[in-house]
């Protein structure tokens, strides 16, 4: 045997390399991107909820969209703090893609499947374009590149009229057809996603394994219901200016 | 009854293979689906044409050597069992059915339908063990283990290697028999002390293999002829975590499981 001092010093240049170094193994890398899915379904659920408040007309959205861009450390470190988290989350999963890829390189020529969902299926495609979607929701919304026709201008309160673009942009049947494509995306994504994390982070029990199985597609369901309902509130003139 | 069968056919590891059809007459209902490839391969013979290459030995589904993927699902159409002991009134009469092996870069096909699954062996020696001191045997019973705990082990215990969970997953990938493995040792006091150690060089073990990451499908599961719960893929799951957090005393390279000591 190695002598115990020997043991010991190897076992912390382990925990080392673990840490700081890099991934030991693929389950590493699911786990950070199982922790970062997690908040980002997180920042998903308290954005939907924050923009419910469209329905409590425009004085409520405004004050809110100000009190959240109010705090300029905050909201710079929140928005560093998503891009860091997708960044780690989008850049481990394509590292496990190519390494999942590469684990069959012959492909079966008949191939059934038993009880792998659409959206298990479908991960990288709908990680893939809700990355467009949010890059595009962006430049629209908060940027306000893609849309001119609705200057930035301010409400009686003196605080940004968010609650006038939204309900500018949601008129319009081309941005309600892409966002509700968004959605669709988001749920199929979100669906698979949350149970699928809570099982890479070990969440097992023999009394609420269903409640892990679905909280995705019921965390899925209530996203996009809510985000749906400001859309389509809008675009049949139940929330209007 | 008849059947079209579609084989795949690879002379060797560095052929490139290709499907080849082959018609199976007079098949008795009542075949196994290995008899009825018996019979496809003694026409074979007659005709002085090469048979067709398959694993097998116990043929009642304990062994874990049969290893066919037949119409897109490892182990064939019903669940829970080996492709030994699916019987040919499965299919209907006429049927045409396609024969693959398991697919995935850890396994190499080494001719036609049979691959070489050392790889999960390697697995098994990288912690698959528990280490004990040779002497007399323990007297029975002097570990008192509670009936859950020894049903988990068992539900866990009974993989028998075949590999068809990574047949079945889109990324080849041996979590299923890695966490019955895993599980199985880690669920009962014999296990415990190399808890740590086993499960971290395991899961490196499995990705040096070439085996990919688990995808959380469960198509393993629904597949396995010993029906092992997925729940044990978030045991490892588990297990990992908390090694990472422990990471006791765990040599870096683990040491070959019979090292001479000084």
């Amino acid at each position: 045997m190695a002598s115990g001092e020997t043991a010991v010093s190897s076992c912390k240049n382990r925990g080392m390399m673990r840490l700081f170094n890099h991934f030991q193994t693929s389950l590493d890398s699911k786990v950070v991107v199982a922790l970062t899915g997690l908040g980002l379904a997180g920042f998903v659920v308290f954005h939907m909820l924050g923009n419910l408040q469209v329905f409590e007309g425009a004085e409520a959205l405004n004050s809110y969209a100000a009190f959240l861009r109010d705090m300029p450390i905050l909201l710079w470190t929140t928005r560093l703090g998503l891009l860091s988290i997708v960044a780690l989350h989008i850049g481990l999963a394509i590292q496990l893609t190519l390494h999942n890829r590469r684990a069959r390189p012959v492909a079966y020529a008949v191939r059934e499947y038993r009880k792998a969902s659409l959206a298990s299926r479908t991960m990288a495609v709908t990680g893939s374009v809700l990355l467009l979607f949010i890059v595009f929701h962006l430049l629209h919304l908060t940027a306000g590149v893609v849309d001119t026709s609705f200057p930035d201008r301010l409400d009686l309160q003196g605080h940004r009229d968010v609650y006038g673009k939204v309900v500018h942009a949601f008129r319009n049947p081309l941005f309600v057809a892409l966002y509700l494509a968004g959605q669709f995306v988001l749920g199929l994504h979100l669906s698979h996603a949350v149970s699928s994390s809570l099982q890479t982070l070990g969440f097992e029990h023999a009394a609420l394994n269903r409640l892990f199985k679905a909280a995705g597609p019921v965390i899925a369901l209530l996203v996009v219901l809510g985000n749906m309902a400001i859309i389509l509130a809008v675009f049949l003139g139940v929330v209007r200016t | 009854m008849k059947f079209t069968l579609k084989i795949w056919r690879q002379q060797g590891p560095d052929d490139k293979g290709r499907f080849v059809t082959y018609q199976a007459h007079e098949v008795s209902p009542d075949m196994s689906f290995l008899e009825m490839l018996d019979s496809v391969n003694q026409g074979l013979i007659v005709k002085g044409e090469e048979p067709v290459a398959f694993e097998h030995d116990c043929r009642e589904g304990i062994c874990g050597s049969c290893s066919l993927v037949i119409n897109g699902v490892p182990h064939g159409p019903e669940r829970g069992i080996a492709t030994c002991q699916l019987y040919m009134r499965r299919f209907s009469d006429g049927a045409t059915i396609t024969i693959e092996p398991w697919r995935a870069r850890a396994f190499p096909i080494i001719k036609d339908l049979v691959v070489d699954r050392r790889a999960l062996d390697r697995v098994m020696q990288a912690g698959g063990y528990i280490s004990v001191n040779t002497g007399g045997a323990v007297d029975g019973n002097v570990v008192l283990i509670g009936k859950d705990q020894a049903e988990t082990a068992m539900d866990a215990a009974s993989c028998i290697g075949c590999g068809a969970c990574v047949a079945a997953c889109k990324n080849a990938s041996a979590m299923l028999f890695v966490a019955a493995k895993v599980s199985h040792l880690a669920s009962l006091p014999q296990g415990k002390p190399e808890r740590t150690r086993r499960v971290t060089a395991m899961m490196e073990a499995m990705d040096r293999e070439g085996f990919g990451a688990c995808g959380n499908q469960y198509e393993c599961e629904a597949v396995c002829p010993k029906s092992i719960s997925v729940r044990f893929i978030a045991t490892l799951n588990r297990e990992y975590l908390r090694a990472g957090v422990v990471e006791s005393g765990a040599p870096t390279v683990p040491e070959a499981p019979h090292a001479e000591s000084d």
